[in-house]
């Protein structure tokens, strides 16, 4: 583990650090306007034209690949492939994730609120907006409130207690990433309290019900539709659409791990949070959370996640203002002697995988850093 | 008029599946900003200035747009500086073979949406909901008197035109109260159609500016206006629009003479409450049709609990925006920053914001 210094703060100064970011929160949104409306709908623009443009291309391809011009066959198939996976990308984390989170709420456009908006993703926006935006965004890496850690397969931290199922967990890891929309369509389920017999079998089915209507209308889609709109070629256009979903499985799946499991990124008891003041809500989500450095095309391909200390801060201001406010969040650090845990992609996927590989096998939890003095 | 009922039809569940709405709307708004899927839209084809202040748009619907009847009104919702705004207004011209839709926009002092379509460019595409309002003049002999004070001549001037049609089979008599001459909304046109037709007067009261013409009187609404236009002890079907104390005034004063009293008022200010957090107000939950008084100087989330009634709630810091739901009127205060909000809304945060006036939300 990386040293890191971050010192604990006074409650006279987590109250001011806490005013001091609040200010910067009151002054960004009062100067939202016209250009974060003409971003958004940008974004619209890009996931709508890449998705088509991804769809035709991986269409002429095997209709064209299959018939006439076999030599175009990979490579447009290829090429559709991978821009309907960035469209699926860019819609479910720049799009999907910020809209849902309430950001372009203040725009009062029905196809941006938050409450209603519907991604495309076999989990539904409902449950999302239940784990994610309350128990993940409120207890950002508590320990047993915040499902995210780990998400209940993986050990990344040495205070969760080990399990001889942790041996295998490189694997898993692995499987996971596959099948990350999968894992988020059936993390609110809680199959595992059921298969522990802490849960009626009636509930969870009730539970279901939404997510099975979802999984089958994104099935239906992906993977009946298309497929069938190129007739007897309908091969190419299925096996398309399944590496688009792989593909934004695996991306989704790097970015948000590297925006809590990270070398530096920190875990918290429960005892934490008994009536938590604000500045120490600040600094929970500060300790808990990770950047990535990458400039403008990281940030819009991670959904601004490589601004995930502002967007934890920050979750219901428009992400394309995360960056500008980065530089004063940073600052403001920076005065109060707290780490901002930032690094490339690389760096901190590197320090991700090492987490998994490491406590796979049985660790101990180093020194606590107390968040506050006394 | 074109009518279209939503119904869930085999194509809309199979388009629910490859496209939802909202994709199909941005490729069909990119053929036509008109078009959409299911939004009823429509567009300025003309703007013309009426009088000081006062601009009508001409607007051509989409096909989603069910039609209305004079004397109704519709909610326009325009996008400024990023943020979509609703008014309602009323059609100013009956409905037409062109299936066009007419409404006359007072500059109000102060007002966003008001000032903003004064100078809105032609091709403009503006959100359209559908018309309401029962306003309408019965359908019998007795004469029908038509009270209007400041942009209250605007629902007036279609039902004006669609008895004009039909040649004023009933005696109509029309009175438009307003501040000064220059701000009479198609007074030459009126004045005509009263020459042409025995039927049909029309009256023009100032506020703030001496009578000269024999159709002008002078001073806000009072016995001697409603004799001139009542005379002797004859009764009428009695149509009032203006601000709220304009038309309690004129029923007060009509009282047995009315056959019929149709009312629109201007809907009165939030009952205002000083700027202070103290005292409490009454909130309307419109899904439960309950109305309950409430504390101001603790977040709404907070002040519905302490009543019994326990909303969807997440964090109850502001983060998760589990809590938040549709405010259609009232004023609130942002906890933090003590920022009110008129606005009507999609999403209001119950765990951020306290009641500032009397409000509506759909819980």
């Amino acid at each position: 583990m990386s040293k890191i210094n971050s010192r604990p703060l006074s409650v006279d100064e987590l109250n001011r650090f806490g005013e001091e970011l609040d200010a910067l929160r009151a002054r960004t949104l009062a100067s939202l306007g016209q250009r974060d409306a003409d971003y958004i709908r940008r974004i619209v623009a890009g996931v709508r034209w890449l998705g088509l443009g991804g769809r035709v291309t991986l269409m002429a391809g095997a209709v064209l690949g299959c018939t006439v011009l076999p030599q175009l066959l990979w490579p447009l198939c290829i090429v559709g492939t991978v821009l309907l996976g960035l469209s699926k990308i860019l819609e479910n984390m720049e799009l999907g994730h910020n809209v849902m989170h309430g950001q372009y709420d203040w725009m009062g456009d029905p196809s941006l609120h938050g409450l209603s908006y519907e991604w495309d993703i076999v989990g539904t926006s409902d449950n999302w907006r239940k784990t994610h935006n309350y128990s993940h965004h409120t207890w950002t890496n508590v320990r047993g409130m915040d499902d995210d850690i780990g998400y209940g397969l993986l050990r990344i931290f040495p205070e969760q207690r080990w399990k001889p199922f942790y041996l295998l967990q490189p694997l898993v890891a692995v499987v996971f990433a596959l099948l990350f929309e999968w894992g988020v369509a059936m993390q609110d389920l809680r199959i595992g309290r059921w298969l522990a017999g802490r849960m009626e079998g009636r509930e969870l089915w009730k539970m279901t019900t939404p997510v099975a209507r979802k999984v089958g209308k994104q099935l239906l889609k992906d993977y009946v539709f298309f497929p069938l709109l190129a007739g007897p070629y309908f091969l190419p256009v299925l096996l398309g659409n399944v590496v688009a979903n792989l593909i934004r499985n695996v991306w989704t799946y790097v970015i948000i791990f590297c925006g809590h499991f990270t070398a530096d990124a920190e875990v918290f008891p429960k005892e934490c949070v008994q009536n938590e003041t604000r500045g120490h809500w600040y600094l929970r989500q500060l300790r808990g959370s990770s950047n990535l450095t990458g400039g403008r095309l990281m940030n819009l391909w991670s959904g601004n996640l490589s601004h995930q200390i502002e967007h934890h801060f920050y979750p219901d201001v428009p992400a394309n203002r995360y960056a500008a406010m980065a530089v004063e969040v940073r600052e403001i650090c920076a005065r109060y002697g707290q780490h901002y845990n930032s690094g490339s992609l690389a760096r901190q996927f590197g320090t991700v995988v090492w987490r998994i590989l490491r406590h796979a096998f049985p660790s101990k939890p180093g020194p606590a850093r107390p968040l506050t003095v006394g | 008029m074109e009518t279209a009922i939503p119904q869930r039809t085999l194509l809309s569940r199979l388009n629910a599946v490859w496209a939802p709405p909202a994709v199909l709307d941005f490729w069909l708004s990119r053929l036509n900003p008109l078009w959409s899927w299911d939004q009823a839209r429509a567009r300025v084809v003309e703007r013309r200035i009426e009088a000081e202040g006062v601009t009508t748009l001409v607007l051509k619907p989409n096909r989603h747009f069910r039609g209305f009847r004079a004397g109704q009104h519709v909610n326009v919702g325009v996008e400024i500086e990023g943020v979509r705004y609703t008014r309602s207004y009323s059609a100013s011209d009956r409905p037409n073979a062109d299936g066009r839709l007419r409404i006359t926009v007072k500059a109000v002092q102060g007002g966003k949406v008001s000032q903003h379509l004064q100078a809105i460019p032609v091709g403009s595409v503006l959100s359209l909901g559908q018309a309401f309002g029962e306003l309408a003049v019965p359908n019998d002999a007795a004469p029908c008197l038509l009270l209007a004070a400041g942009s209250g001549i605007t629902p007036m001037l279609a039902l004006v035109n669609a008895q004009a049609e039909n040649g004023f089979a009933q005696p109509v008599r029309l009175a438009c109260w307003a501040r000064a001459r220059a701000e009479l909304v198609q007074a030459a046109a009126l004045r005509a159609l009263a020459a042409s037709h025995p039927n049909f007067s029309v009256h023009f009261m100032l506020t703030g500016e001496a009578a000269r013409a024999a159709d002008e009187r002078e001073g806000r609404i009072e016995p001697g206006h409603l004799a001139a236009l009542l005379p002797g002890d004859e009764q009428a079907h009695v149509l009032a629009c203006g601000p709220h104390g304009f038309v309690e005034r004129a029923r007060e004063l009509l009282g047995e003479r009315c056959l019929s009293f149709q009312a629109e008022a201007f809907s009165p200010p939030p009952r205002l409450v000083d700027a202070s957090d103290q005292g409490r107000v009454r909130v309307t939950l419109l899904r439960s049709g309950r109305t309950l008084d409430i504390a101001r100087n603790k977040s709404l989330l907070e002040a519905l609990e302490e009543q019994g009634v326990t909303p969807r709630h997440g964090c109850r810091m502001g983060i998760c925006n589990t809590c938040a739901c549709v405010k259609p009127e009232g004023a609130t205060r942002h906890l933090h920053d003590r920022g009110i909000q008129h606005e009507p809304t999609q999403a209001l945060r119950l765990c951020m914001h306290a009641a500032q006036s009397d409000l509506s939300l759909e819980l």
